[in-house]
């Protein structure tokens, strides 16, 4: 067993921020925008990820039959590698991971799926979508093509699934079972998607009008990939941003509890709130638990909006807001009891 | 000197499966060499082809919020802990990895790409709900009351053997007592129509390893393991059923869906199975396939046993028992690792079915025809599935 903390040695986006390596620039603030890619029956807004061509930020990257998921899976793993400056080439692709959490999968081609079997029957579907249509198809796409033979695995986890691939990715490295994980969380906005929360109540009326966000109940839909290389230790030549300490996740059970046996006397620097939000009563609850000098980055609405799999975002977003390093915890409850606590040292 | 706290063991198995409810019917069914494949027309008008289904499915109080693979789960896990004995917090706090690749798509209907607002408002919401492949975790845990860490894993026909081995890093991790771990996926006209536009589906009973096969044939079901260290699960008195010596994950990184011609990276999965668990290739004495009847698949996987296991004294034996009751895709791999395990407990290697013309290999003991009986110490079962991902499971007998 590898008793060395497994480090994040890159970061790559596919977010309403745009295609990007490493952090996102403080500067840059976010509005939900108008959704314009199917018609609405008036105004609805989400954060959206801005159409662009993937090639033009990884050469040779060919997307055009794929789902979004897919391809933005893959611009966010390669700029994640770009960020680490890894050289595949000198390491043995069979011990690089791949990790990717979702909500929900390849819902857009999931729906064209359905499309055509509506439109033709379900004996005129498309052979070429029908693949395209599985949970791991990006997780597969980032893997072919990297040539990396390592582990592929494509998880869920209610509310938390993004905090679990990161577990069992550090997991892959301590056990020796990998060098390297490249992992990713992500998830696509679609009509069915949207239209889904819209129908079950669950947006905030920001959705509907041009007001600001508001602190009524609801929340505004998101979408996009974050990728994190993880390695087994400090590489020479690496610039780490954070280390990846104990963590661990429940359905339900006593958070507090769960989150004081996972610190020990260890009091963090830092607290990351993932979701749902900084408001919500469980979250305030678990503040009770820290010292009030630790400095608090409350869930951010545009990780929020990814459900499941917006943990990644949510470290990403406090990783470019940090003044310093230090001891962080990144903490997230959820509104059905459930919690996942995760250690991390930022460098 | 055994590591007990780094030793994963087996504690509980449950089945639903084409057979009935639970590992005794299925392994007394496969005894007989009976086969569950049928004609789909009789499910599915108009679908002309073979499919397994599952008649037993008990039924629930709620059943609008789960979906039939849901159902499923929630049946093999009730099966998993009937005999459990432990004290009520073990199992509170216990983690659960289920795998599905079909999911909640059972519950979804075309019409919702006509209108999906109007087909939530007709009481789609309700059915959408199951569609997130973690509700088949989630779900597993309702029923039984688990409140530890649960997902699921969702990589297509590996899903169910990769379940059980990150369950086993789970707990080597200390996140949990207790993992219940496995697969769950149920016959749908999604997957169903998906496979058949892939011309991937035999309409006749498949033949793996067949010269002449022609494909697979997709069944439903779902298997669940109970999981531990030998640490606890000798400190609360369970009975071991088998020991989990080795496992490995890789990725062939060649084709989104064809495997790698010359079976290169199962074969490398296998090998890292066999050093995790410091297993020379001559102890291994069964090997449960993925064996799915598709011509690339079959002769990939051959290339991949004759790679990982040359240099051994004789033939490795292989059969698939997908043969029996189809390719059950996402619980696949959890069923065949309690078919493994009840080829070793019964000191029976089930032969493939309909094999009258096995690929030509010397170094593969095809097991057709009868069933052999001999002492099964050590067995492997092998899954891969679209996107390159593979599998491997080795199980060993407990030492007295």
């Amino acid at each position: 067993m590898n008793t060395t903390l497994p480090v994040i040695t890159g970061i790559g986006s596919v977010t309403p921020y745009g295609p990007l390596a490493g952090l996102i620039p403080t500067e840059a603030s976010l509005q939900p925008s108008a959704i314009t890619a199917w018609s609405t029956p008036g105004l609805r807004r989400a954060f959206l990820v801005e159409p662009f061509r993937p090639a033009n930020i990884v050469p040779g990257l060919k997307t055009r039959r794929l789902d979004s998921l897919s391809a933005w899976a893959l611009v966010a793993a390669s700029l994640a590698l770009r960020d680490a400056g890894v050289d595949l080439n000198l390491m043995d692709r069979s011990r690089i991971a791949v990790f990717f959490a979702t909500g929900l999968g390849c819902v857009e081609l999931t729906m064209a799926f359905y499309q055509s079997a509506a439109a033709n029957g379900w004996a005129g579907t498309d052979p070429i979508t029908f693949p395209e249509t599985l949970s791991n198809a990006p997780a597969g796409h980032v893997a072919l093509f990297h040539d990396l033979r390592g582990p592929n695995v494509t998880i869920g986890s209610k509310s938390f699934a993004a905090e679990s691939a990161l577990l069992q990715a550090a997991s892959l490295l301590r056990h020796g079972q990998a060098d390297m994980a490249i992992v990713l969380a992500g998830d696509t906005l679609t009509q069915a998607v949207y239209e889904w929360y819209e129908v079950a109540q669950l947006l905030d009326p920001a959705c509907f009008s041009q007001e600001p966000l508001s602190s009524a109940p609801g929340f505004v839909p998101s979408e996009g990939v974050v990728a994190m290389v993880l390695e087994a230790a400090d590489r020479p030549a690496s610039r780490p941003y954070a280390a990846l300490g104990a963590g661990r996740w429940a359905t339900g059970g006593d958070a507090s509890a769960g989150v004081r046996q996972l610190l020990g006397d260890l009091q963090p620097d830092f607290i990351i709130y993932s979701a749902p939000s900084a408001s919500s009563s469980s979250t305030c609850s678990a503040r009770d638990l820290f010292d009030e000098r630790a400095t608090i980055f409350p869930a951010q609405t545009v990780a929020a909006g990814m459900g499941d799999s917006g943990g990644l975002l949510h470290i990403l977003m406090a990783l470019s807001k940090r003044p310093g390093s230090g001891q962080a915890l990144l903490l997230g409850t959820s509104a059905h009891g459930g919690y996942a606590a995760l250690r991390l040292e930022l460098r | 000197m055994i590591d007990a706290r780094n030793t994963i063991v087996v504690t509980g198995i449950g089945v639903i499966s084409p057979y009935g409810i639970g590992l005794s019917v299925l392994r007394d069914g496969m005894l007989r060499g009976q086969c569950c494949l049928n004609p789909a027309e009789e499910l599915y008008p108009g679908f002309h082809g073979t499919v397994a289904a599952v008649g037993a499915l008990p039924s629930l109080t709620e059943v609008d919020r789960y979906s039939r693979t849901d159902r499923l789960a929630m049946a093999a896990a009730r099966d998993a802990v009937a005999d459990f004995t432990g004290s009520g917090s073990i199992l509170r706090e216990s983690g659960i990895v289920m795998a599905s690749t079909v999911a909640g798509l059972t519950e979804i209907d075309p019409e919702i790409s006509q209108g999906p607002a109007a087909w939530y408002q007709n009481g789609g919401l309700t059915r959408a709900a199951s569609y997130p492949v973690s509700r088949v975790a989630a779900s597993v845990g309702e029923q039984l009351g688990i409140l530890g860490p649960a997902c699921a894993v969702s990589v297509a026909c590996a899903s169910g053997a990769m379940a059980i081995a990150l369950a086993a890093n789970m707990l080597l991790d200390d996140a949990a007592p207790m993992v219940l771990a496995g697969g769950s996926d149920a016959l749908c006209p999604f997957t169903l129509s998906g496979f058949n536009s892939l011309q991937a589906l035999d309409p006749e009973p498949c033949r793996p390893f067949d010269q002449n096969r022609n494909g697979l044939n997709i069944g439903e079901g779902a298997a669940v393991l109970v999981l531990e260290t030998l640490d606890h699960a000798t400190r609360r008195d369970a009975t071991i059923l088998v020991v989990l010596r080795g496992w490995a994950m890789t990725n062939d990184a060649s084709h989104p869906t064809a495997p790698q011609k010359d079976g290169i990276g199962l074969a490398l999965c296998i090998q890292r199975a066999l050093e995790m668990a410091a297993c020379g290739v001559d102890e291994v004495g069964y090997v449960n396939a993925h064996g799915t009847g598709t011509p690339l698949n079959d002769i990939a996987e051959t290339h991949a046993y004759e790679s990982a296991f040359q240099g051994r004294s004789r033939p490795i034996p292989v059969s698939s028992t997908k043969s029996y009751f189809g390719h059950c895709l996402g619980a696949a791999g959890a069923l065949e690792a309690a078919i493994t395990i009840s080829a070793m407990q019964n000191s029976a290697l089930y032969p493939t079915l309909r094999l009258t013309n096995p690929i030509e290999s010397d170094q593969v003991d095809w097991l057709r025809g009868e069933l052999r009986r001999q002492p099964l110490p050590m067995a492997m079962s092998v899954s891969a599935g679209f996107g390159g991902s593979n599998t491997a499971l080795l199980f060993g007998r407990p030492r007295a």
